[in-house]
């Protein structure tokens, strides 16, 4: 937990301010100048300030550029604004991924115990009687988010497969545009079962246990493309891109990078090939094939 | 409630502990209602501040109906500080229906808000205690441009605003509890120091029922407070003056049995004169005749007879004059002697005096203060009955007791004598002459003996006065005497 203040240089570059331009921009190319626009989904914790402003300083070291993280509630907000490249990256799903396959492209993949592949957990409260999706019939159910594919996607391609869709088989579901708040959601009784990203509530397990101590996982996914780290296709052969890329990728050999992977639980980045997300399209498929 | 007859050290207490108690339930009552008061304001106030920030933080959700962000607002809100504590809050749309509860287990979304969140307010209107529960409820509805939009309703836990009410009433309780045990305990001790010469006073009146008043020393008269000494005062000079006179009660009656002693000598002064006549003329036959044998001896048998009458006039005269130092017991010779004294006196009167001595041997009495005793009231009957009437003195013995009886055939005795006589005016010796000194004096012999007088109507329509005397051993004589 070192101060993002331990640095002041740092932190002026990180607040991507006018005066902090002018001074820097005297030394550098103009282009190089302008901040790194870098957008982060809710699918990490975003509660957790002291790791986004870490990740920043650290991303503005490695890239040479000044980091503007920009922050929305909703995985649709950042698909937009990464689509219409108002940002340059954006860390997000694995299912707005392949929903704009053609407009999108991988800059890395991150790496989770050993490999970049994720779950996702249908949760219940700990004295929730169900052993499978099944059981869940005429209940209430939080999802993370529409555009998530752990938070949504595979749950409702499995009420698909069964020939189901969410609002027919829940007696009542919402989004709570946050995995950490589908855990909230189910521990307070608010919901019976919710859908959750895997990796979001193994990290919880370990930072909040009293939270995840009233649920309990009633099934987990198949193995699926971890989120990634894209950008607009445009952009996919920049140098900007190149060096973030870079950034990444190099981030478990820096001692700033590990502490940010320590606080992320991951053990790095690696860049993949967008086949790694054919089982999330998949379910895509069959979701839209089955029709609301 | 016999509370006036409690003693006063008890009453002023207990009149303290009464008023006391009475002004504690009033002050009690007066700060707790202005506490339950304060409270009801305080709770308003948070309760305000509280669904101000939630409806403010609420309207756009509950516009949407967004269960989530409901849920996330009412979980946030939650765990705020304070003196009050939200326990469950929730949020109903327009229809009545629960969006979200802080509670989702105990109050899920989809169900109409529970009744004991919605009746106590409905009664109220704005907040409704339920102290049973701990509770307060509180609801506010939302408006979005000026439509209703749902309302929030929350359970308050106001234990904490319970507690200090209770602390409040208890501190009160125990204060003014230990109050009243000090003022009553202060009054109980003061009260009694007041009453100290009261008590005082009342001791020495008591003693003075035996008969002796003694005067309060003077050193405690000092220590009095100026409230008492002037009683204290005005009761020695009552002392004073009844011992003085006491002491000439006793010198009146010495005075009194002298002059009844003056008037038998001159009675028997008479008795002795007569004989004497008598005597001088035997002498003369015996000068004249003296010898002739037959002469002679009758002269000196007429002599004997008649010294014999002196000698036992003077013996009588000298019995009754030596009677203080006398402690024999009675005998019936000694009623026999004060006929003798008295004859001459109701011969002088022309009083015929009827003598019945029914008395044998001894009896166990002391024989000067019965012959006083009988003495004055022959001579009292003596003095009532009118001329060639009847006087009786009589005196019969029983198992246990000698009776005597003396009556006459006077007009009767006034009540007041009476009242001396019985001793049922138990009063101090009267002073002068004819107030009845002698029927005083008569009571006073007749209590050392533990007598008992009654006085009656006698056959012949006079006074009839009895006397009965216990023979019994129980008193010493020599105490007595």
């Amino acid at each position: 937990m070192t101060s993002v203040y331990t640095d002041r240089r740092r932190v002026l570059l990180g607040l991507g301010s006018a005066a902090g331009l002018a001074s820097w921009g005297a030394r550098r190319a103009r282009a190089a100048s302008t901040p790194l626009r870098f957008a982060l989904t809710p699918v990490l914790l975003t509660s957790d300030l002291v790791m986004l402003e870490e990740l920043k300083a650290y991303l503005a070291r490695a890239t040479e550029r000044p980091v503007q993280l920009v922050t929305r509630r909703t995985y649709q907000e950042i698909t937009a604004l990464l689509v219409t490249r108002q940002v340059d990256a954006a860390w997000i799903c694995g299912y707005p991924f392949v929903a704009f396959r053609e407009e999108l492209a991988l800059v890395a993949v991150p790496v989770w115990k050993g490999q970049p592949l994720y779950q996702s957990y249908l949760i219940g409260r700990m004295d929730l009687k169900a052993d499978s999706l099944a059981d869940l019939a005429g209940t209430v159910h939080a999802f993370s988010d529409p555009d998530s594919n752990s938070g949504y996607l595979v749950t409702s391609a499995a009420l698909a497969e069964m020939g189901r869709s969410p609002s027919r088989f829940f007696r009542q579901f919402f989004y709570t545009y946050g995995h950490r708040n589908v855990v909230r959601a189910v521990s307070s009784g608010l919901a019976a079962s919710g859908s959750v990203d895997g990796y979001v509530y193994e990290v919880l397990r370990e930072a909040e246990p009293e939270l995840v101590a009233r649920t309990r996982i009633i099934r987990k996914s198949e193995l699926l493309g971890f989120p990634p780290i894209a950008c607009a296709a445009a952009d996919a052969a920049s140098a900007a891109i190149s060096r973030l890329r870079e950034a990444l990728v190099n981030m478990p050999g820096d001692i700033d990078g590990r502490r940010v992977l320590g606080m992320l639980r991951l053990d790095g980045f690696s860049v993949e090939k967008p086949e790694l997300f054919d089982g999330i399209a998949a379910k895509m498929k069959l979701v839209r094939g089955a029709g609301e | 409630m016999k509370l006036h007859r409690l003693p006063i050290t008890a009453r002023v207490p207990l009149t303290v502990t009464i008023f006391m108690i009475a002004v504690s339930i009033f002050t009690s009552e007066r700060v707790l209602s202005r506490l339950i008061e304060t409270q009801t304001r305080q709770i308003q106030a948070l309760a305000d501040v509280y669904l101000d920030g939630l409806s403010l933080a609420l309207v756009d959700s509950m516009v949407r109906e967004d269960v989530w962000q409901v849920f996330d607002v009412l979980d946030r809100s939650q765990h705020r500080p304070g003196e009050i504590r939200p326990t469950e809050t929730i949020v109903a749309g327009a229809d009545g229906f629960v969006i979200a509860s802080s509670d989702p287990v105990r109050i899920p979304s989809q169900i109409r808000v529970p009744a004991n969140f919605t009746q106590p307010i409905a009664q109220t209107g704005k907040v409704a205690i339920e102290e049973d529960a701990q509770r307060a409820y509180v609801r506010r509805d939302v408006l979005y441009e000026n439509q209703p939009v749902g309302s929030i309703y929350a359970a308050l836990d106001i234990a904490p605003l319970l507690a200090e009410r209770r602390h409040v009433l208890w501190t009160l309780i125990l204060t003014n509890m230990a109050l009243t045990v000090v003022l009553a305990g202060a009054a109980w001790f003061i009260v009694g120091r007041m009453m100290r010469p009261v008590r005082t006073l009342t001791g020495y009146l008591e003693r003075s029922h035996d008969g002796q008043v003694d005067p309060i020393p003077d050193h405690v008269v000092a220590l009095a407070s100026r409230d008492y000494q002037r009683p204290f005062e005005a009761f020695n000079r009552l002392a004073t003056a009844v011992a003085e006179r006491e002491a000439l009660g006793a010198k009146l009656a010495e005075e009194e049995r002298l002059a009844s002693l003056g008037r038998l000598a001159s009675g028997m002064a008479h008795e002795i004169n007569n004989p004497l006549g008598g005597l001088f003329n035997a002498i003369d036959t015996l000068k004249r005749h003296g010898a002739d044998v037959n002469t002679r001896s009758t002269t000196l048998d007429l002599v004997e007879r008649g010294l014999k009458g002196i000698r036992d006039v003077v013996r009588a005269a000298l019995m009754s004059y030596r009677s203080e130092r006398d402690e024999r017991q009675l005998s019936r010779d000694d009623i026999e002697d004060l006929k003798l004294l008295i004859s001459p006196e109701a011969n002088r009167r022309d009083v015929l005096l009827q003598w019945r001595n029914e008395l044998a041997g001894e009896v166990a009495l002391p024989a000067s203060t019965v012959r006083q005793i009988i003495l004055n009231l022959a001579l009292n009957a003596c003095q009532a009955t009118p001329r060639g009437a009847w006087a009786t003195v009589s005196l019969a013995e029983s198992a246990d007791a000698l009776v005597l009886q003396v009556e006459d055939a006077g007009s009767g005795i006034p009540p007041t004598g009476v009242a001396m006589l019985t001793g049922t005016a138990d009063r101090p010796a009267p002073i002068g002459r004819g107030t009845g000194l002698g029927l005083w004096m008569t009571n006073r012999l007749v209590r050392e003996l533990d007598g008992n007088v009654s006085v009656g109507k006698g056959a012949g329509g006079g006074t009839l006065v009895t006397i009965s005397f216990p023979t019994r051993q129980k008193v010493e004589l020599g105490h007595v005497a």
